[in-house]
């Protein structure tokens, strides 16, 4: 497409009484204010990402939930200068750029500032760095979770309207409560009986969906004691809202005599392995 | 500039656009962009049906494609948990090749009536070719309507006979929008819309034709080679 | 406009007492009463057929709900000219000027009528009606949460109240600009007479009327419990209100089709002399980029509910796992569809509120090709993204990386669009009207929207909030907070030139602020909710997330009556404002240079134009757009329609 103007590296139009030359100390010059607005929004984002997730988030009882901890942190600590930038601009613009005065007729018109290639090739560059950083934490983290570990321990977790069962393979055990074993892989196969339900662990950090004919996977390793829930993520239809189990992480001796105390039948591989942990 | 011989409008002299007469090339191509537009539209919802058949073939959830893999050793089971022990029987090609083929044929005469129209020939032969090519089309329907009789599955037999009917149902309501457009056709041909060169409505249709003959040839051999 | 054109405006043509034939006795009413009687007579039909067969119950109401969509379009003419030309005749020249409207007065708003104008209006009734439907939906919903186990609805009425809360919400963004501001503004802001089909013009809104009963009758059909994005095989168990809710997308996609087929067209080949691509408004731009998209979106939806139909009414087992299907195929052709359609909503509204910004800061649009190639970026890109929506269904863990890869891609693009909004404000003048308020708030509104959309694109990171309200946080804050604020900001703009009044500052202003202060508590709230692990669409929820629905709904009645509050502010100036000059806010685009009210051609001599409208702080060239002299032996007529060869007197 053509314009019909020079477009982009015009010198823009200055108005009266802000030079660029030496002379004027930058913080009174309209860049150096909003420098200050971004530098003080840049804080308070940098200190939201600190504390927040730590304060509103449940504590993570697993590897892959304290990623996701790292993850908010980093992401919002990231976020804060970019969103400072666009606020600090829009912000000053409202101090320093605002027409004052007869609010019924427009003021005179602003320089006209079509573009500036520097400006927009600078945007670019930085926000593609940031996209390639995130992307970087974001699949290195991923691939860290899609890799199965010797000794992992099964759950089958099987959903539907409105319950969870867990089987623990080779003991014969199958219970409403999810217990688990600290430091121990864990990997769950998900599977449904009806409607796709979600298997969300949410203090695990990990969930899958539960979709009826086929089996799903999902990993998490354990590596604080407590007590969780695991809800329902996808909605199932009337009773969904009521769709949990308890979840807890023990030690491996607790995991052990809970099994037992479930009736685990010590007959196959793993269910000796596990039971006879004292 | 043009002037109309409607009797209410008592010889005015009336411009399309005022100051800006719109001339039949911009119209022409107004209506061009907006038929290759909604074929593109068309052609997005053929890409998905693709998707469903290649997809669904894939998973095989179950092993109820087709069921080839179950089988008395080795029964697939339903959602009941009851044993499915046969394979769905593939269908027949020849009623889906015959219809791909009226359509085809379709096409081919309505470009033959663009081609008649464009030389001004006579209005008994552009309506008459509108009118076989109305007759092939009425025929394709009959032929969809009845290999639904004839198929040995019904939708419920798996994911190849739920996909391979509604591509049948695709095909016989794509063939259902192009006869009520050929119908008009025919009708309009036959008071003499297109007499004296007027035949840019014709090619408009047969763009759409060539198309529905395309994707309907396309389906077809999706239905055919990949079961 | 010189007094010696008055009586060549086109209102005043006179027509023919028999004008227009069977439009003369239909309208709306006529369109209610055909589409009961035929939906009555399908159901009869439905009823006598097919109600001892497995299916009944679901073929019945399908059946019945076509035979009201068909028999409410023919009542209302929307088939009048298709059956014409079928049956080889053509409307007449008055035919087409009584379709325009002319001598009908308001009449004409109840009617299937072809002036652009006046189905831009018929939008905006339409747009503000889904809104208050779907917002005393929402309040129902924010009502029972207000107390973790709260008696106020059932498990079962809050499912269907959340499924049709976020359908119409969808419909209304999908159309709240595109339908009253691309059609009203659109074609006066290229210099043309009216859209390039304005039958199908009507014909778009009419069909969205007539989709809009099937979904509402879904409450008394049983309710569709499976959300608004109805994920099967859920849905496929649902009561018969399932085949009304996909009737009603079905008819919709038909309507979005169509409309964005004419919005393509009309740019293309309408635009006036001079209007080259490169001088084209940013908004218009914006309009395109949405059409383009929704051509490629609406047919994946298209079979989706196609497929949904069959699966429920016939058998097939498309999303049946036990017969070979899986509720993947539903996901994948949903969000094929869905997320393009989330740009869909937010690229028109975005090009309306960069319109504001420009003349409200006095300034050219800063980089207007970047602009454009931002929004053509964010649509290319927005095809190849679906899957992050099924993150976490396990379908296919392999293709997690790409798709995380091409979604945060998709963040670069919108950030140019921001640099560019910012470089607009940058050393402007700015006018604190109430338009560029609505400005700022996007602003604020769609960094947070955005920035916490890229925590959702990161695979680990949607293992935690995946079906969580932080979910349901990030799109309210991006469909409401953003798109919905800036084609609010588009409203406020346009409001002076399609009522012809001044909105009221003093009431919208006050609207503005609790609505500004009601999205941040209402949503910063369900983002608390989202942290500490409440899933979405319950009804019921663990006390320990009591404080943050707390926080969640008090947020939403103020919001509630802050959107209540314009609502007045809107009635209050149709009825008592001031009236509004033809350019009040002194803006550069073309429809700001026709007088007000709008003339029903629009314009009366064509304008061939010179510049881009974006020339602030730049001497005026010859002027923005020379208008020749008119010509008073010229009858002016507008571009009624390219179907009429009795009027073209060529094919």
């Amino acid at each position: 497409m053509s314009s019909d103007h020079p477009v982009v590296d015009e010198p823009p139009v200055l108005p009266q009484g802000d030079s660029i030359v030496a002379g004027r100390p930058f913080f009174s010059r309209p860049v150096g204010k909003i420098f200050i607005i971004w530098f003080l929004m840049t804080a308070v984002g940098v200190l939201i990402g600190i504390f927040a997730p730590h304060h509103l988030m449940p504590t993570f009882l697993s590897h892959e939930g304290t990623d996701v901890w790292r993850t908010m942190v980093l992401f919002t600590i990231l976020a804060a200068p970019v969103a400072a930038v666009v606020y600090a601009v829009a912000a000053y613009s409202l101090i320093g750029w605002r027409h004052r005065g007869n609010q019924d007729d427009p003021p005179e018109d602003g320089p006209p500032l079509r573009g500036n290639s520097t400006v927009t090739a600078v945007w670019l560059a930085t926000s593609s760095v940031l996209v390639l950083v995130l992307l970087a934490w974001g699949l290195t983290v991923y691939s860290a979770e899609e890799v199965s570990h010797p000794g992992t321990l099964q759950v089958d977790v099987t959903g539907q309207q409105w319950l969870w069962t867990f089987t623990y393979p080779g003991t014969g055990v199958e219970t409403r409560s999810l217990v688990l074993p600290i430091n121990r892989p864990v990997q769950f196969n998900v599977t449904s009986v009806d409607v796709t339900h979600g298997f969300w662990p949410a203090a695990l950090g990990v969930q899958v969906d539960a979709n009826p004919g086929v089996t799903t996977v999902i990993r998490a390793t354990p590596d604080k004691l407590g007590n969780f829930t695991v809800r329902c993520s996808q909605l199932c239809g009337l009773y969904h809202s009521f769709m949990y189990a308890p979840g807890s992480v023990v030690t491996s001796a607790g995991f052990s005599r809970w099994l037992r105390s479930e009736g685990a039948s010590t007959t196959t591989g793993q269910a000796t392995a596990l039971v006879k942990k004292q | 500039m043009a002037i109309t011989t409607d009797p209410h409008d008592q010889g005015r002299v009336v411009e399309a656009v005022a100051g800006h007469h719109e001339t039949r090339e911009q119209r022409h191509f107004k209506e061009h962009l907006a038929v290759w537009l909604f074929i593109s539209g068309d052609a997005v919802f053929l890409l998905m049906e693709l998707f469903y058949w290649f997809y669904l073939r894939a998973l095989n959830t179950d092993g109820m494609w087709r069921g080839v893999a179950c089988s008395k050793a080795n029964p697939c089971t339903d959602g009941l948990g009851n044993p499915i022990t046969h394979e769905i029987a593939k269908s027949t090609p020849w009623y889906t090749v015959s219809i791909a083929v009226l359509v085809v044929v379709a096409a081919a005469v309505i470009w033959g009536v663009e081609r008649s129209a464009q030389r001004q020939s006579k209005r008994s032969v552009i309506s008459g070719g509108a009118g076989i090519g109305l007759a092939v089309l009425v025929a394709a329907i009959v032929v969809q309507c009845y290999q639904f009789g004839v198929l040995p599955f019904t939708t419920i037999d798996g994911t190849y006979a739920s996909t391979f009917e509604f591509f049948m149902g695709s095909t016989l309501a794509h063939l259902f929008l192009l006869t009520f457009i050929v119908t008009g056709l025919w009708a309009r041909a036959g008071r003499g819309r297109y007499d004296g060169g007027h035949w840019y409505q014709v090619r408009i249709i047969r763009i759409f034709s060539v198309w529905l003959a395309t994707s309907t040839c396309i389906l077809a051999i999706v239905m055919i080679a990949f079961s | 406009m010189t007094t010696d054109l008055a009586p060549l405006l086109l209102e005043d043509t006179p027509i023919g007492p028999t004008a227009g034939g069977l439009y003369r006795r239909q309208n709306v009413y006529t369109g209610l009463a055909a589409g009961i009687f035929l939906g009555f007579v399908a159901w009869l039909v439905a009823h006598a057929l097919w109600n001892s067969s497995n299916w009944g119950t679901d073929m019945v109401v399908t059946v019945t709900m076509v035979g009201w969509v068909i028999g409410f379009n023919l009542g209302v003419g929307t088939f009048n000219a298709p059956l014409r030309w079928m049956l080889g005749h053509d409307q007449t020249y008055d035919d087409e000027l009584y379709a325009a409207g002319v001598g009908q007065g308001k009449k004409r708003y109840y009617k299937f009528c072809t002036d652009h104008k006046v189905v831009g209006t018929q939008y905006l009734v339409l747009v503000v009606v889904l809104f208050a439907i779907g917002g005393t939906l929402a309040m129902m919903m924010r009502t029972q949460l207000i107390s973790p186990h709260s008696s106020f609805l059932s498990p079962n009425s809050y499912n269907a109240i959340v499924s049709i809360h976020g359908m119409c919400m969808i419909i209304a963004t999908i159309i709240m600009v595109t339908g009253p501001f691309t059609n009203f503004v659109m074609p006066i802001m290229i210099g043309a007479k009216d859209m390039a089909f304005p039958r199908l013009n009507a014909m778009s809104f009419w069909v969205v009327v007539s989709a809009i009963p099937p979904l509402l009758a879904t409450f008394v059909l049983g309710g569709v419990d499976a959300g608004w994005t109805t994920y099967a095989p859920l849905s496929v168990q649902a009561p018969p209100a399932m085949d009304a809710f996909s009737i009603t997308m079905i008819v919709f996609v038909i309507s979005v089709t169509v409309s964005g087929v004419n919005t393509i067209v009309t740019i293309f080949t309408m635009r006036a002399k001079g209007m080259t691509l490169g001088r084209l408004p940013i908004f218009t731009w914006a309009s395109l980029v949405g059409a383009a998209l929704s051509i490629y979106a609406m047919p994946a939806l298209l079979i989706a509910f196609t497929s949904m139909i069959t699966d429920r009414v016939v058998g097939t087992s498309f999303f049946v796992a036990g017969q070979g299907g899986t509720g993947w195929l539903w996901e994948n052709a949903f969000w094929i569809f869905g997320h393009p359609e989330v740009y869909i909503i937010l690229i028109p509204p975005v090009g309306a509120m960069l319109e504001v910004a420009s003349t409200f800061a006095r300034k050219p649009l800063f980089g207007y090709k970047v602009t454009v190639a931002g929004f053509v970026a964010i649509s290319a890109l927005s095809i190849m993204v679906w899957a992050h929506h099924m993150f976490t269904t396990g379908w296919a863990p392999e293709l997690a990386g790409p798709f995380m890869v091409t979604t945060e891609i998709i963040s670069i693009p919108t950030g140019i669009i921001f640099l560019c909004l910012i470089g607009t404000l940058w050393k402007g003048r700015i006018w604190t009207r109430l338009p560029m308020y609505f400005v700022y708030l996007f602003l604020w509104n769609f960094i947070i929207g955005g920035v916490t959309g890229i925590y959702l694109s990161d695979t680990p990171a949607d293992e935690y909030f995946h079906g969580d309200m932080f979910v349901t946080a990030h799109f309210h804050y991006t469909l409401l907070g953003g798109a919905m604020i800036a084609a609010t900001a588009g409203l406020c703009y346009w409001f002076p030139k399609i009522t012809g009044k001044m909105l009221n500052e003093r009431i919208g202003k006050t609207a503005f602020w609790m609505i500004a202060v009601g999205i941040q508590v209402t949503y910063f709230g369900m983002f608390w909710e989202g942290f500490e692990g409440m899933p979405r669409r319950v009804a019921f929820y663990d006390p320990i997330f009591q404080h943050a629905n707390d926080m969640a709904t008090g947020g939403a009645y103020l919001l509630m009556l802050g959107w209540i509050v314009l609502l007045y502010a809107g009635i209050n100036s149709l009825r008592q404002g001031p009236d509004a000059p033809a350019n009040p806010w002194h803006s550069k685009t073309l429809e700001w240079k026709v007088p007000t009210p709008v003339p029903l051609a629009n314009f009366l001599v064509d304008p061939v134009v010179t510049s881009d409208p974006y020339g602030y702080g730049e001497p005026e060239p010859v002027g923005p757009l020379v208008m020749p002299a008119p010509d008073p032996d010229r009858e002016l007529v507008p571009n009624l329609s390219s179907d009429n060869p009795l009027v073209r007197g060529d094919d």
